[in-house]
């Protein structure tokens, strides 16, 4: 999966429009950010990468290029 | 899995009883909130919750029910050879709630009574209990209790009914109790059950003050929320599909799917995950709240509770704290799930309420 459709997936979960998001993106400053969209990451990451969130690894996100990362 | 089928009893009532306060999710946020209260109810998919008396117990509303669905069925007293209370809001330390309620029911010599201590899958561990002991027994006729008054006990002491704003846990959980009357006759249709428990998660959700290791209390118990949710999405699904497997029915065969309604996103997640669609996953979370081990009946109460004609073949599960979790397939006839009960009742015990300085 390229970036860019990577991107593309975070930014429908955090119901944004296209272009909202890049890599450099600090999530805290996301008003979107919250528990929520955790758990929706979560889901997101099972469903699409088959890979299992845990809570620490999700306090490790700092830019939405450490999630990306995270995709592999 | 823990796999168990019983082809001579029937579930003969399901009664569901709350107070007469209801109390909407904005009641308790001020205006300045009301971007979080959207929030709020998006994503619990709570709308407002029952709240029980400040006198007023899971035992109160399971008493309730109980006399409702005995009623019902014209079931007397001395019948009752088992009475299992499953619950995390007993009224006392000691002894077992089911003896109180024993009590107040009426029931003879004749009855094994005990608790439970069940929260989320109390319903289907409780129906497992029951079923099991009365397959093993000459017990006829039993009664299997369960609910809580989670609400209660996060709602701070600021005064009757009051809650702290900030406090999410306060909004998502509502107060209930239930009533599940089971009979052996000849003529029932099979109950399939799966249970499953891990403990490695028992400090996902736990409240370990105020009893033997940690003797001095705190009101609320804590909740690692990303960890109950990846438990909660994971491992209902997997038993759901393997009990489905096991008794060879598929999602298409029932009418509904009776989720504990921990929260809507997670019941949404399970749902899809268990191959049921979104109009079979019954939501009652809307009006109750997340009412623990009474959260499945109050689902079933909400659809059915008012409808007389025809069988509902339904698949519950019951999942959460321990971590446990359990699934029940089962048929039900819709003339015996009773209408909702409110009720403000309470029971004089005789004692007096201890002021907390007394106890400090």
């Amino acid at each position: 999966m390229s970036e860019k459709e990577k991107l593309a997936l975070l930014e429908d979960m955090f119901e944004l429009e296209e272009g909202d998001l890049s890599a450099d993106t600090v999530l805290d400053d996301l008003e979107e950010w919250d528990s929520m969209s955790k758990l929706s990451l979560i889901v997101l990451m099972n469903d699409e990468f088959g890979k299992k969130l845990s809570g620490d690894e999700i306090k490790k996100f700092n830019t939405v290029g450490d999630i990306l990362a995270y995709m592999g | 899995m823990i796999k168990s089928t019983f082809n001579d009893i029937k579930i003969e009532a399901i009664a569901t009883a709350v107070s007469t306060k209801w109390t909407p999710v904005e009641e308790f946020i001020s205006e300045a909130d009301e971007k979080n209260v959207a929030k709020f109810k998006k994503n619990t998919g709570v709308e407002g919750r029952y709240d029980a008396g400040y006198k007023q117990t899971t035992s109160d509303f399971c008493y309730a029910a109980a006399k409702k669905a005995m009623e019902h069925k014209g079931v007397k007293p001395e019948e009752i050879g088992l009475l299992v209370f499953v619950s995390q809001t007993p009224d006392y330390k000691i002894p077992a709630t089911a003896c109180v309620l024993h009590n107040r029911l009426g029931l003879s010599d004749d009855c094994m009574a005990f608790d439970a201590n069940q929260g989320c899958s109390g319903f289907v561990y409780g129906l497992n209990i029951a079923c099991g002991i009365m397959e093993s027994s000459n017990i006829k006729t039993a009664l299997m209790l369960c609910g809580d008054v989670s609400g209660k006990g996060h709602r701070r002491s600021i005064g009757e009914g009051r809650t702290d704003p900030d406090d999410n846990e306060a909004k998502l959980f509502g107060d209930a109790g239930v009533a599940v009357l089971l009979r052996k006759t000849e003529s029932a249709p099979q109950l399939d059950m799966a249970m499953r428990t891990d403990g490695k998660g028992f400090k996902a959700i736990i409240n370990p003050y105020g009893h033997s290791r940690h003797i001095h209390g705190m009101a609320a118990s804590h909740m690692d929320g990303v960890e109950v949710f990846n438990f909660a999405i994971e491992k209902p699904p997997i038993l759901i599909k393997e009990l489905m497997a096991d008794i060879g029915t598929e999602a298409t065969d029932y009418d509904c799917l009776i989720l504990h309604q921990a929260n809507k996103f997670i019941m949404k997640q399970v749902a899809r995950r268990s191959g049921f669609t979104s109009k079979q996953n019954l939501v009652s979370i809307d009006k109750f709240g997340n009412t623990s081990s009474a959260s499945i009946a109050t689902a079933l109460t909400k659809y059915y509770g008012d409808e007389n004609e025809g069988t509902i073949k339904a698949m519950m599960c019951g999942f959460g704290i321990g971590l446990s979790w359990g699934a029940v397939s089962a048929e039900i006839e819709k003339k015996d799930v009773l209408p909702l009960i409110q009720t403000d009742e309470y029971y004089d015990d005789g004692y007096e309420d201890i002021e907390p300085e007394i106890l400090a």
